[in-house]
């Protein structure tokens, strides 16, 4: 493949910012964060918009360094994961912003992810903030890093959000997970 | 007992605790990766403060412009330690926010909510 091809799809699909791969660490996290405080100085989001944006990056990066195997000597993870953020503009101006991550999981992970996410896409806006206070109160001074409440934070800030998983093999499954947030003047 | 000052990053917030002016001040953003490791010497502190060294009053002052889900449990369990202290001790909590920023005064409402019995003020900046 030329690398003229990975542009096109880029510039076509108004991709900001992509992540494949490769280390994650929380040095890199943070480097991705400036990133999009760029991009949302640049366009004069909304503080509130714009935090939800950097908020939902985060919660998608970070499980997905729970999901994969651990690399303990520097806190450095090794993830097979892509995540791509992207802007639909209409006539110049931004509608919406879209986050997607997709990674490799096991039957197993897949089963857990779906309970969880049924659980939470299902929820208008103020079951969700329900919700998520419920979740926080009974997960008190448990430092688990389920996704529960994760998966809570990104519907809370988020104007769209659907997930889909599809077959690579009886054992292994690609996780997408699909965002939206609304820009409004 | 010694003051514990912690300096801001870009994903953790500056952190002073000040046990002979009973104050606690945080400011900056919230998203480690290990928060609750991150977090324990805090807590430790705190615990350590109220049983022993406290303030006839303590004011604590958060501005968090933004954090992750395992730092708002985290608020959670820190908030929760404040209550169980509160009856014995005279608390206030400031969580300041940009008038701009209604995520952080959402967080704010929805901890306030959950903290009947401390005394929490949402100011703007």
């Amino acid at each position: 493949m030329h690398i003229n091809q990975i542009r096109t799809i880029i510039e076509s699909e108004g991709i900001i910012f992509l992540t494949y791969g490769g280390i994650l660490s929380q040095t890199l996290i943070t480097g991705m964060i400036d990133a999009l405080e760029k991009e949302a100085e640049d366009n004069n989001l909304k503080m509130g918009i714009a935090n939800n944006i950097f908020t939902i990056f985060i919660e998608l990066t970070q499980n997905m360094m729970n999901y994969s195997s651990r690399h303990d000597q520097d806190s450095e993870i090794s993830t097979d994961g892509l995540i791509l953020v992207a802007k639909e503009e209409e006539q110049g101006k931004i509608k919406n912003y879209l986050l997607h991550s997709n990674n490799v999981v096991s039957k197993d992970a897949k089963e857990k992810l779906e309970d969880k996410l049924q659980g939470v896409v299902t929820l208008g806006k103020e079951e969700l903030k329900k919700k998520y206070r419920q979740v926080r109160r009974e997960g008190k001074d448990k430092h688990s890093l389920g996704a529960g409440i994760g998966f809570l934070e990104i519907a809370k800030r988020s104007d769209k959000m659907n997930y889909h998983f599809e077959v690579i093999n009886e054992n292994q499954f690609y996780f997408n997970l699909n965002i939206s947030i609304m820009i409004t003047d | 007992m010694k003051n514990l000052s912690i300096e801001q990053t870009k994903y953790t917030p500056q952190i002073d605790l000040d046990a002979s002016k009973g104050e606690m001040n945080f400011f900056g953003k919230s998203y480690p990766e290990n928060t609750f490791e991150f977090y324990e010497p805090v807590l430790s502190w705190i615990d350590k403060y109220f049983r022993k060294h406290a303030k006839e009053e303590t004011i604590i002052s958060l501005e968090i412009i933004y954090f992750n889900s395992s730092s708002s449990k985290l608020f959670f369990d820190f908030f929760d330690l404040l209550e169980e202290n509160n009856d014995e001790h005279k608390i206030t909590i400031n969580w300041i926010y940009d008038e701009e920023n209604e995520s952080a005064l959402e967080a704010g409402e929805d901890f306030q909510d959950d903290f009947e019995n401390l005394t929490f003020n949402l100011k703007e900046k």
